[in-house]
């Protein structure tokens, strides 16, 4: 073939190509044209998805739920007309009629004959066409510049917010638990390796596991926390009703001080709402009692609640546990109060006690008699600290809901011995067969406060072993444990789920999130410019992306459950502003006395000074006010 | 008797010791024996016993929690179910839901859903599309009708 032949052929070749992507274009053209209904509809529903950051499934449901009308036009053609030929025609035949009155300018006319029909139609399309924009724009395959997917990504995010609080405002959008008995969170910013949902709800089972938090001051986890509790304890009381076991709240707020004070003040008024009677608060106003627990257990607790050296140390700490356990375990049955114990830490109530002991026993006592001063003093300073909100007549199981105060932050290692107690009563009413089977959650805010002789890994092991759901929060990845080894242990391990919230150092925590394929497009650069070549290939990225979280709002967490992500602006929470009914049966009695004496020495916990009953009206009114 | 009632206060669970305190003056001002006029001493008396329940937080607790229905979680066992029941309870608490959610708005999506089914009956009587865009307004009505009502007691 001659040059010239050649130069014809590729000339040919060029405009055949030519040619058929402009028939293509006209083709397409045609059918947008010849389809306007669909079409409109379709570029209606691109542009406010595009607009309100709206991902394309939410097109789809509003697809899907419009097949009403659809289906209500076609009864209605059947009714009108005989015969399937009539009603598969009725759209054809409508269409026409719709773009003969477009002719004549009557445009409200044609567009509500094929509303039913047009608007299905055109979600669905307007749905894929958005689908096609997503992807063609984060593949970096359209848009004017290599930046368009992160520009594009950032001006959707600021959009999915937007929404999202919008939908905030919306009373009935977010109730604290759902007659399905899942607990919704909050409206979705935006859902990763995930099917979209508008709102965000969570299971009631994924209570039973664990679910770690983790987000800095201020970030909003104490909304998170209180709204995980009360749907929680609603879900839970939904399910007693239908047999299961009633509920039981025990929250742990760990660092103390005045915030902890309003924060249990707020929970309570949550808990209140959605059906809780008795919301007990230590060491205000409720107290427990440590002598509950069985004797053996016991012993060890109050052998593990003080510290212990190493080296010659040891050799005490053995001869204090050896004693304990005398004192506790003794015939005639564990002590029931703090001076009963201490009573017990003295050489003639162990020698009255063990006359008929054995050998063994009579020998271990003999030795550990020049110590038991000294063991003695050291209980009686560490109950002393402790306060008498560990030693009053109350029990776990009196109330629906506990909120414990420890002062984590001023007192760490009377808090510390607390929480161990505290720990040890859950664990022993989740598991003691006398009383009355409970489902329960045990929420430990800030744990990481007093985890040094307990660590969060314990709990979270102890509360999988009994069977009781346990949520931690901390601060920071650091703060839940001692060493990257419990971190991960905590966290790899939260089957419920993990809230990450604004927190500078989230790469552990999506880390287990996992990653995604994405489709990554490099652009040629010829001269100074980006040319319309370049190169595709499959990367992973983050399926929780580390940047957005840092990037966080106030408020906004993201949750990481099963390889997915699911970006979420958390609802506050609020029970229903409508009054429970009124009770049918009498509660049981007051069997909670409120705490009597003044704690750790915080001022909020001196019990009430009011005299009671009032002489006069003086004092009722001041002096000179009786008439 | 009720000692929100001898107090002369609501029963809710975010009253404050002050709001009690406030309360309690008020009826013993107007009730003690010490008055001229002989006050009211069954009133007195009954509003210093509420006083003494209602003073505390933890006993606001208690009091509400004699009053609120929670004791009707059952024993454990199998609980009859009662359908009937609870959709004539979904619908007793209707109107307080739709006054204690966003009325306005809902008012406004009704006139908005009723103006779009009027015209289709007007403009295009006698049309399969008439019917189904009337069908499509009410269904659109109801499904953002929802958010704007208030959750249901308890929720």
């Amino acid at each position: 073939m001659s040059v010239w032949g050649l130069l014809r052929a590729l000339a040919v070749l060029w405009l055949l190509r030519q040619g058929l992507r402009l028939a293509r274009a006209l083709i397409v053209a045609a059918a947008l044209v010849v389809l306007w209904p669909v079409t409109i509809t379709a570029a209606i529903a691109m542009f406010a998805a595009w607009l309100r950051g709206w991902p394309p499934a939410r097109l789809y449901r509003a697809a899907a739920w419009s097949t009403v009308m659809t289906a209500v036009y076609l009864i209605t053609a059947a009714l009108y007309g005989r015969g399937w030929r009539t009603v598969a025609l009725a759209p054809v035949r409508d269409w026409q009629a719709a773009s003969r009155l477009l002719e004549h300018a009557s445009i409200l006319h044609a567009a509500l004959l094929m509303v039913p029909v047009a608007v299905p139609a055109g979600l669905v399309v307007g749905g894929l066409a958005w689908t096609w924009r997503i992807n063609a724009i984060s593949t970096g395959t359209a848009g004017l510049s290599p930046y368009a997917p992160a520009v594009f990504d950032a001006r959707q995010w600021r959009r999915q917010v937007r929404a999202a609080r919008g939908a905030l405002a919306a009373p009935g959008t977010v109730p604290l638990v759902t007659g399905a008995g899942t607990v919704p969170v909050g409206p979705v910013i935006r859902a990763v390796a995930r099917r979209w949902t508008p709102v965000l709800a969570i299971p009631a089972v994924s209570f039973t596991r664990h679910m770690v938090i983790v987000g800095s001051s201020g970030s909003g986890k104490t909304n998170l926390m209180i709204r995980l509790w009360a749907g929680w304890y609603a879900a839970a009381a939904q399910a007693a009703r239908r047999g299961r076991p009633r509920p039981l709240l025990a929250a742990l707020d760990c660092k103390g001080g005045p915030d902890a004070r309003a924060k249990a003040a707020r929970t309570r008024r949550v808990l209140h709402g959605v059906g809780a009677r008795r919301v007990a608060i230590w060491p205000d106003e409720a107290t427990v009692s440590l002598w509950d627990i069985p004797p053996r257990e016991l012993a060890v607790l109050l052998h593990q609640m003080t510290e212990h050296g190493e080296g010659a140390a040891a050799y005490y700490a053995d001869v204090s546990q050896a004693v304990l356990t005398m004192a506790v375990c003794a015939p005639g049955g564990p002590p029931r109060s703090a001076a009963g114990f201490l009573e017990r830490l003295d050489p003639g109530w162990l020698a009255g006690a063990y006359a008929d002991a054995r050998p063994a026993e009579a020998t271990a006592l003999r030795a550990a008699g020049p110590h038991l001063g000294d063991i003695q003093l050291r209980y009686a300073t560490l109950l002393n600290r402790l306060g008498p909100a560990l030693d009053g007549p109350g029990n776990i199981g009196d109330a629906d809901a506990w909120y414990f105060i420890l002062e984590g932050t001023r007192e760490p290692s009377v808090a510390e011995a607390q929480a161990m107690a505290i720990t040890e009563l859950i664990a022993h009413a989740a598991t003691s067969r006398a009383a009355e089977p409970r489902a329960m959650l045990l929420a430990a805010d800030d744990y990481s406060a007093v985890s040094r002789r307990v660590p969060l890994s314990n709990l979270y092991e102890r509360g999988r072993s009994l069977g009781l759901g346990v949520m931690v929060s901390a601060q920071s990845w650091q703060g839940l444990g001692a060493d990257d080894d419990e971190r991960y242990r905590i966290a790899a391990t939260a089957d419920g789920g993990l809230w990450v919230m604004q927190t500078p150092y989230p790469e552990p925590l999506v880390q287990l999130a996992g990653t995604r394929r994405v489709l990554e497009t490099a652009h040629k650069l010829i001269g100074a410019t980006w040319g319309d070549e370049g190169t595709s290939r499959i990367q992973h990225a983050w399926t929780a992306d580390p940047d957005l979280i840092r990037q966080l709002a106030t408020g906004q967490a993201c949750y990481i459950h099963r390889g997915t992500a699911t970006y979420v602006q958390i609802a506050r929470p609020r029970p229903s502003a409508l009054p429970l009914p009124a009770a049918r049966t009498p509660a049981r009695p007051v069997i909670i006395p409120p705490a009597r004496a003044t704690g750790n020495g915080h001022p909020d916990h001196d019990p009430p000074t009011i005299p009671l009953p009032l002489a006069g009206l003086d004092d009722v009114l001041g002096p000179g006010a009786a008439p | 008797m009720n000692p929100f009632t001898a107090l002369g206060l609501p029963a809710r669970p975010d009253l404050t010791d002050d709001q009690v305190r406030g309360a309690w003056r008020t009826v013993a001002a107007q009730t003690h024996p010490d008055r001229a006029d002989g006050g009211n001493p069954a009133a007195y008396a009954a509003a210093t016993a509420a006083y003494a329940q209602l003073r505390t937080p933890w006993g606001r607790t208690e009091a509400l929690a004699d009053l609120t229905a929670t004791t009707a979680i059952p024993p454990p066992g199998p609980v009859p179910p009662a359908p009937a029941r609870a959709i004539w309870r979904t619908l007793a608490v209707l109107p307080a839901r739709i006054r204690h959610g966003r009325p306005l708005r809902m008012a406004a999506r009704a006139v908005i859903a009723a103006a779009v089914a009027l015209t289709a009956l007007t403009v295009i009587p006698g049309t399969a599309s008439a019917p189904a865009i009337v069908a499509g307004a009410a269904l659109w009505w109801a499904l953002t009708a929802r958010s704007d009502l208030a959750p249901p007691p308890g929720r």
